[in-house]
């Protein structure tokens, strides 16, 4: 891993944005924020990053959706996407997996084992 | 679409969102402090520890899948309590000790922030919100002023005093006295009355005289022999006197009684203080300037006032959101008219023969507006009072029974009395040309019955606005005794400002007959408004207009009639027998609130239906 990776946060909440885009600057990431779905998206198919991390509770478009519309809209390079949400609920992992997410995690963030899914899912990347 | 699909889901989201918050912020904090630093590093995972307690209790209390009792979220902010003590502790411990830098702090304070959150004042079962307490009176050291000449005296008393508990001060002349009470009163004074160039009679005389200290409990210090002195003291307002020497249990008793004494005035007196804000809030209400959080300062006392003034706010919150959630459902109703008259606009009206004519000697007819099946609608003039009014005619053919005329006299009398702004007032009933006449309040606007014929079903919002003005209207009239008989949307009339006014209050008295279903083909206009019991000539009250406005508000929101017939015999047998479809199956986009709603406002027995036109407007108020 010479170049720092990519990691786009779309996330609507300031504080968590705040928090979490600061954590993973300190662990050596490139952080792009995004505050809603639709830049997430257009950030996602533009800005060349190696991982999202969605935020689900989106207004509008939420995260299932933007996800949706990225896997939709992405030619070639595939983007990891790592849906986060607070709802922890049965069905939650299914349902992010089947719109297109490759992991899941849920609120709150357990940083370190969030770090292991980044470094997880930027693995599998080919 | 949102994301939040479920109740419980939504509900694990609010409570565990500033639990992130807290968690992520710590970690970071922790991240970036020295390894040596196991001060502050207690004090972190202190509020990680709490945080994790918070957790817990959350994912207890919020199982996926099961909608959580109220009772199981109250219990919850109940059980979040301790934790949320100790994060805030902690971090104001962090806070206050300003070694960890500035960004640190700005972190902390976000934390801070985080954990108020958890537990929001005024939560559900937050009875006691996480808002410093008032320091009750009786904990602060009752404060004395000894005013006496003589510097042993002042110095002998003080050191008695002090040692019972209270706090202080001295001066030598009433000069001093004076000034030092106003700035800083005390509890209580004690005043001796021999003294050079101002005497205790003028101190006194001045402390009485001003409405600021006129409160202050005043004990008289006077020789043994003085009676006469201490008498004209006590005239003069003084609260007791004491004698020289003292005697130190008299002294305490003496000064311990005034001192309580004034503590129960001033308890007494911002009691009321509290419950005159709790009022003038209750005034700011009617008058529309009321401001959430007003009442903040009395919301903090621990006692009955306090309890009164959250419970008021959160009314009176609650009461201006529902005020706000009207005001847009309106706006949208207007929307909905401006659309409708558009549409509407090129239809000509058909020139009547009688425009010019007086009527009752005192009306000029100006214009017709619309004919009904009763008779017809008029543009006047009221000569008398130089006013354009509505007025209507309605034809008596047929109707001789004079019990039906009187009833529908009496009812127009009723009628008139009702004073609300969603109903049409009625002016004055006549007689002429062997019908009678009803003036009423000129209303421009357009019936609901066109904006359905013209636009169909209408818009969500302007389904509720129509029903929350009717749910209204019909609450006043139901209050004053008046049933409608014959709520349909051609009686009910939108004007450009989006207000609803319901018309013909009383009017339908005078097509009713006493008989019963074979008749009632004869019923003016359609029965598809009717409720059963009305249709079989029985005794109807106030829940006959809740059916009819059911109907109403089906057919606008799904521009269809519950019951549609070929015939009205067909008609007539269907309402009587059929339960209503639901108004989903006709238009699939209505909220499930609102269908299960017009479901109960339908149903075929009156005591299954909504109770009232208060209910009903609750009901609708709940459909976000």
């Amino acid at each position: 891993m010479s170049a720092a990776k990519r990691v786009l946060l779309v996330e609507d909440n300031e504080m968590n944005r705040d928090m979490l885009s600061r954590r993973l600057a300190k662990r050596g990431f490139e952080v792009g924020i995004a505050m809603d779905g639709r830049a997430g998206v257009d950030m996602a198919l533009t800005g060349n990053f190696d991982v999202v991390l969605m935020d689900m509770n989106l207004p509008e478009i939420d995260g299932w959706e933007a996800a949706r519309m990225i896997r939709a809209g992405e030619k070639g390079k595939r983007v990891a996407i790592i849906a986060l949400t607070a709802h922890a609920m049965q069905g939650d992992r299914e349902k992010a997996l089947a719109a297109g997410c490759d992991e899941y995690d849920t609120k709150p963030v357990d940083f370190e084992r969030l770090l292991a899914k980044i470094a997880a899912a930027l693995g599998t990347k080919t | 679409m949102s994301a939040r699909t479920s109740a419980v889901g939504e509900l694990r989201h609010t409570f565990r969102t500033p639990v992130n918050h807290i968690v992520g912020y710590t970690e970071m904090l922790l991240e970036d402090l020295p390894p040596d630093d196991d001060s502050h590093r207690a004090q972190l995972k202190e509020i990680l520890n709490a945080a994790k307690v918070a957790l817990e209790h959350i994912s207890a209390a919020l199982v996926p899948s099961e909608t959580p009792a109220t009772e199981t979220v109250r219990r919850l902010y109940a059980e979040l309590e301790e934790p949320q003590a100790r994060v805030i502790r902690a971090v104001t411990t962090l806070i206050d000790a300003h070694d960890l830098g500035e960004t640190a702090e700005d972190d902390l304070r976000r934390i801070l922030h985080a954990a108020e959150q958890l537990r929001p004042a005024g939560a559900p079962g937050a009875d006691a919100p996480t808002v410093p307490e008032m320091a009750p009176l009786d904990d602060r050291a009752p404060s004395v002023l000894i005013v006496d000449d003589i510097e042993d005296n002042r110095e002998l008393l003080k050191r008695r005093l002090e040692k019972q508990g209270h706090v202080v001060a001295t001066a030598e002349n009433g000069k001093k006295a004076l000034a030092m009470i106003e700035a800083s009163p005390p509890d209580l004074v004690l005043l001796d009355i021999m003294m050079p160039e101002m005497d205790g009679f003028e101190v006194l005389d001045r402390l009485k005289g001003n409405a600021a200290t006129r409160d202050i409990p005043v004990i008289v210090i006077s020789a043994l022999d003085d009676v006469a002195s201490a008498v004209r003291c006590i005239e003069q307002g003084a609260e007791d006197f004491l004698s020289k020497p003292f005697d130190p249990v008299l002294l305490k008793a003496r000064v311990g009684t005034s001192i309580a004494k004034k503590r129960a005035r001033d308890r007494e007196r911002a009691y009321i203080e509290a419950a005159g804000a709790v009022a003038a809030a209750a005034a700011s209400v009617e008058a529309g300037t009321y401001r959430a959080g007003t009442l903040a300062e009395v919301a903090r006392r621990n006692d009955a006032v306090g309890r009164l003034a959250r419970v008021f706010d959160a009314m009176a919150t609650s009461v201006r959101a529902r005020e706000q959630q009207l005001h847009e459902r309106v706006r949208a109703l207007k929307v909905d008219v401006a659309r409708a008259r558009e549409t509407a606009g090129g239809k000509p009206a058909a020139a009547m023969p009688q425009t010019g004519e007086r009527v009752g000697g005192r009306y000029e007819i100006l214009a017709t507006l619309g004919r009904g099946g009763m008779g017809a609608v008029f543009r006047a003039k009221d000569t008398e009072l130089g006013e354009e009014v509505a007025l209507k005619t309605l034809r008596r053919e047929g109707i001789t029974d004079p019990a039906v005329i009187e009833r529908f006299k009496s009812e127009i009398r009723l009628a008139r009395k009702i004073t609300h702004h969603n109903v049409v007032r009625t002016h004055d009933l006549g007689e002429f040309e062997g019908g009678y006449f009803l003036t009423m309040e000129l209303v421009e606007g357009i019936t609901i019955r066109e904006m359905i014929d013209t636009r169909g079903k209408l818009s969500l919002e302007s389904v509720l606005a129509i029903g929350t003005q009717l749910a209204d209207a019909l609450a006043a009239a139901h209050a004053g005794g008046v049933i409608h008989r014959d709520v349909k949307p051609h009686n009910l009339l939108v004007n450009a400002e989006g207000v609803l006014k319901v018309m013909d209050f009383g009017v339908a008295r005078l097509s009713e007959r006493s008989a019963g279903i074979t008749e009632v083909g004869l019923v003016v206009g359609t029965p598809a408004y009717m409720p059963p019991e009305q249709l079989l000539g029985e005794d109807v009250d106030a829940r006959a207009d809740l059916y009819a406005a059911g109907v109403v508000l089906f057919e606008a929101a799904t521009g269809k009639l519950p019951f549609e017939a070929a015939t009205p015999m067909l008609l007539i047998a269907k309402l009587l027998q059929d339960e209503a479809p639901r108004a989903r199956t006709v238009n699939p986009e209505l909220p499930a609130e609102l269908d299960e709603l017009l479901a109960h406002l339908l149903a075929k027995r009156p005591d299954a239906r909504v109770q009232s036109a208060e209910a009903l407007k609750e009901r609708l108020a709940a459909i976000a």
